[in-house]
């Protein structure tokens, strides 16, 4: 019985990672209604830049590392706006799909080079850090990642719901000729958003870094996959929805893998997903407004 | 002469499962499960030649049927999501196929050695082509003997009412219904297509390739497979030719001159594809 | 007249002479995690082309030298990219193929290769493939056109786990790790290690599994936490054997000693956990202990690769493929380049032992190779030797 509550209590607090990219892929997807593949890609790059500081001071504490993260999510965020985003028209909505997917070949790549696919030591916070109760432990740095994730989930709505920026990025989602109509700059919130939702991914890189341990090109594929699940059993656009949805996730696929092993484990959590496809398809949380 | 005989067979299967996701996206459906139909139809058509010793043909009939029935269970749950949730969806589908393969085993002994597929080492040794004497370009007249037939059907329910239905369907669902199209009948019908095609074009690859394991089926190819019909454009089945060309012919082989650089690239040019022909190559819509 | 003709078709001659090449094909993953190989296989491979060329080159069936040529492909790990790539190579008027990086490349590869040398009935393809890095137990046997120059796994941990033994009475059990998903390091625990420390008269409690881009361990660690074995055997890469010591330190694991699986000796995996990985023992075929390896390790770094177990394959293929060449009297001549490939087979095949960089290695029917190992240890963030049997 302590297994059972051991494995998921692992499996809840590593799904703390999931909630972290998941709220920028609902953000995305969701908020934003665009289909941006190459998010966990570039919030791995991000991460990776954040290394960049430690060849330039050697010994950097982590949070210097994270900041740079931070930032370069920010900046890689612009980038697929610009090379992705920017000169598509609206009317051709399968183009971004695949120019997404291209950037995200493309930053696997560069990442791939620079490194020579070599996996890189990521500085920590806390990951020696285990609270335990007997024989139950919990991990200190995944409760961090926890905490950030709230941060960033009360950070973004207000944001979101009590800045300009906030009701033109939603205005631009519901309706964007409405919204121009209205004198909103439709570029500029876009720049702005992917900017904002970069620089959460750009964190939220370097957190699953330093959780993880080690940063590799490995990465970023199953990422992208945790994340869009999160996101539709979160429910589109909800970002408490995404929180709530990586614990779930996380748990789950720990209790299955306790039960049923390693190799069936990633089949159960799909099962899940139709589960809700099925029968909520809404996800967790239904968001408010929008579509 | 031999390299251009493989490329061409290579370009050949590649256009089957991108031709599996045209007719698919053509009634609006993104589609990421075909490599779990592909895979499946390799699996198949393996066993059969292997295990049961059938001759390649009927082995591929049996894998453009059991492509065709996993399509079409498909398509009826997919019915009830739209838009992303079908990607993400269909996206899963392909994951669990995976899955499944990884945890399959099916050996018999022949001789002194067991065959068949095992969980996650895969299955190997699916020699039907050299064990019978096949020459590289008598597999490439085949496999595009199989393609042509394929871009024939297509090119064909293009130019037919089914292919206006199909396309109005992708357009416009709402007034496709408004004037008596049966959604149901389209949507789930174009899938089973597709998935019929991906069964034979994976059964192709098992055979070209010898050995096939779960991981040759992974969400890489799966997105490959909607890049060739959307870089290409869905005009025609030539746009997802000229898509397969593109990127194994020009960018994956083409650009090796490169070195280093051509892995760049890859990534580059269908992001400036795109950029440069949001509509694909060939364009989008049929005008007429 | 006649003299200036002579002195001029002497001269044409001559630079004809100079002039000849022998090209040798390697290939290998130049994306994704094992780019490394890619680089560190082919910078070795110029190397020693670069050492045999300064020292005249190859002689060949006419008496005359030719340098070796060497180009390099990308397969990108992936097998319809490998196979397009060695039908390019049999295109061109290489005599052999050196490759590849990944088994899953080597596997398909292998089986488009003709089964039996010479069958009129088979329509493979007839071109030598040396392998330098592939590991995958039993790859070799798929076809008479392919060979190995990787370590024998079985051999190593055999000896690996019999030392152990001998050098640690008192241990008795041990637990294993093992990457479910990726065939080399599956094939490794349940074949290899496995049966291997069974056959020591060690007690195998149980197994943990994981996948290859796994991230979360706590479970597994758990289950090894639990089993409290003193050897845990870790059969996985860099990446998760990385992630697992980590977990391994949280939760307080310290098992009295841990082994490694081949592949994870090399530099990635103390650039990845450095301090975790401090002290794994991993048997090796490689290591710059004598005045041989250092020269290769010297000579590659000057094309910018790292010496490794698998790259100084590489560099020994090379000069076990001249001393083939010569041996067959291969003719050089761009019209024999098939009858040069088969004698190059033949000759790979004739072959009872070849000289490695650390001592002789034995091949075998199966054109597999028994090389000579020794046994590593992480100390400091460097592989030191621990024990070395020759």
């Amino acid at each position: 019985m302590l297994d059972f509550f051991q494995a998921v209590s692992d499996g809840v607090l590593f799904g703390a990672t999931y909630a972290l990219i998941g709220i920028g892929f609902t953000l995305v997807f969701g908020v934003m209604h665009k289909i941006n593949m190459a998010y966990a890609a570039a919030s791995v790059g991000g991460a990776y830049a954040g290394l960049l500081v430690l060849q330039v001071m050697a010994g950097a504490p982590p949070w210097v590392v994270f900041s740079c993260a931070f930032l370069a999510g920010g900046l890689l965020g612009w980038m697929v706006y610009v090379t992705c985003f920017h000169f598509i028209p609206l009317s051709s909505p399968l183009a971004p799909l695949m120019s997404t997917v291209g950037m995200l070949l493309l930053i696997d790549e560069v990442i791939v080079h620079l490194t020579a696919g070599m996996p890189q030591a990521y500085p920590a916070l806390f990951d020696d850090v285990m609270l335990s109760m007997g024989e139950f432990t919990l991990r200190g740095d995944l409760m961090l990642v926890f905490g950030v994730s709230v941060l960033a989930m009360i950070a973004l709505l207000l944001l979101l719901y009590r800045t300009r920026l906030g009701l033109a990025t939603r205005a631009v989602a519901q309706q964007p000729v409405a919204a121009q109509l209205c004198g909103i700059r439709l570029a500029r919130v876009n720049v702005l958003t992917f900017v904002v939702t970069g620089l959460l991914g750009g964190l939220a890189g370097a957190l699953v870094g330093a959780s993880v341990g080690t940063l590799s090109p490995l990465l970023t594929v199953p990422l992208t996959i945790k994340g869009l699940i999160v996101t539709v059993i979160g429910g589109l656009g909800s970002i408490p929805g995404a929180i709530v949805a990586g614990l779930l996730v996380g748990g789950f696929e720990n209790v299955l893998q306790l039960y049923r092993g390693v190799t069936e484990r990633d089949l159960y959590v799909m099962l899940l997903l139709f589960a809700f496809l099925i029968f909520r398809p809404a996800g967790l949380f239904a968001p408010r407004g929008g579509h | 002469m031999d390299f251009y005989f493989g490329l061409a067979q290579l370009i050949g299967v590649h256009t089957l499962l991108g031709l599996s996701a045209y007719i698919v996206l053509l009634t609006g459906q993104v589609s990421l499960a075909q490599a779990g139909f592909f895979a499946v139809g390799a699996y198949v058509a393996g066993m059969l030649t292997v295990l049961a010793g059938w001759h390649i043909v009927p082995a591929l009939g049996v894998s453009a049927m059991s492509g065709a029935a996993v399509a079409c269970a498909v398509g009826f749950p997919a019915l009830r999501v739209k838009g992303l949730m079908l990607v993400i969806a269909t996206l899963a589908f392909g994951e669990g196929v995976r899955l499944f393969f990884f945890n399959f085993d099916y050996q018999i002994a022949k001789g002194e050695i067991q065959v068949g597929p095992l969980g996650g080492e895969g299955f190997r040794q699916i020699r039907f082509f050299p064990e019978n004497g096949w020459e590289t370009w008598e597999v490439m007249y085949f496999i595009w003997a199989i393609v042509i037939a394929a871009m024939a059907l297509l090119w064909w329910f293009d130019r037919s009412r089914y292919g206006t239905v199909l396309r109005a369907v992708g357009e416009d669902e709402l007034a496709a219904q408004s004037v008596g199209i049966n959604l149901t009948a389209v949507k789930v019908s174009a899938m089973t297509v597709g998935g019929a095609i991906a069964g034979v074009g994976g059964g192709l690859y098992a055979h070209y390739t010898t050995h096939i394991e779960h991981l040759s089926f992974n969400i890489l190819l799966a997105t490959f497979a909607i890049a060739y019909p959307i870089v290409g454009g869905l005009r025609s089945v030539f746009g997802t030719l000229l898509a397969v060309i593109f990127v194994q012919g020009f960018l994956v082989e083409g650009l090796r001159f490169l070195g280093d650089w051509r892995n760049l690239l890859f990534g580059a040019l269908i992001v400036l594809a795109m950029n440069l022909r949001p509509e694909g190559i060939l364009g989008g819509r049929r005008r007429a | 007249m006649k003299k200036l003709a002579l002195a001029v078709s002497l001269a044409l001659a001559a630079g004809m002479a100079h002039a000849q090449t022998i090209k040798i094909a390697g290939f290998g993953a130049k994306s994704g995690v094992v780019r490394s190989f890619g680089i560190n296989s082919e910078a070795a491979l110029l190397a020693a082309a670069d050492v045999i060329n300064k020292a005249g080159g190859v002689k060949l069936a006419d008496g005359s030298k030719a340098k070796m040529v060497v180009e390099f492909y990308d397969d990108r790990c992936n097998a319809e990219e490998g196979i397009s790539v060695i039908r390019r190579i049999a295109g061109t008027d290489a005599v052999v193929a050196v490759g590849p990086t990944c088994s899953n490349v080597a596997e398909p590869l292998f089986g488009i290769l003709q089964k039996k040398a010479g069958d009129a009935g088979d329509s493979g393809l007839q071109m030598p493939v040396f392998t330098d890095v592939a590991i995958k137990v039993g790859l070799a046997k798929i076809s008479e056109w392919a060979f190995r120059n990787v370590p024998n796994e079985m051999t190593m941990y055999n000896s690996l786990f019999y030392w152990l033994r001998t050098q640690h009475p008192g241990l008795k059990t041990v637990y294993g790790g093992v990457e479910e998903d990726f065939a080399h390091s599956r094939a490794t625990w349940y074949i290899v290690m496995k049966t291997r420390a069974e056959a020591s008269g060690y007690e195998v409690l149980g197994t943990s599994k994981w996948l290859l881009a796994d991230s979360n361990f706590a479970t597994q660690v758990r289950e090894m936490k639990k089993a409290n074995a003193d050897i845990i055997a870790l059969s996985a890469h860099p990446f998760t054997t990385c992630g697992v010591l980590k977990e391994m330190q949280r939760q307080g694991v310290k098992p009295k000693l841990l082994v490694g699986l081949t592949s994870s000796s090399s530099l990635e995996t103390l650039q990845g956990c450095p301090k975790q990985a401090e002290g794994i023992i991993i048997p090796t075929s490689f290591a710059p202990i004598n005045k041989e390896a250092n020269f290769a390790a010297k000579s590659t770094a000057k094309f910018k690769g790292a010496a490794d177990l698998h790259s100084m394959a590489a560099w020994e293929n090379m000069f076990i493929l001249k001393n083939v060449m010569e041996a067959e009297g291969i003719s050089g001549k761009p019209g024999d380049v098939q009858a040069d490939r088969r004698k190059i087979r033949d000759g790979l095949a004739r072959l009872k032992t070849t000289q490695g960089l650390m001592g002789v290695t034995k091949r075998d029917a199966e054109r597999e190779a028994d090389k000579p190992y020794l046994f590593v240890h992480a100390k400091k963030g460097e592989w030191k030797v621990l024990y070395n049997p020759l």
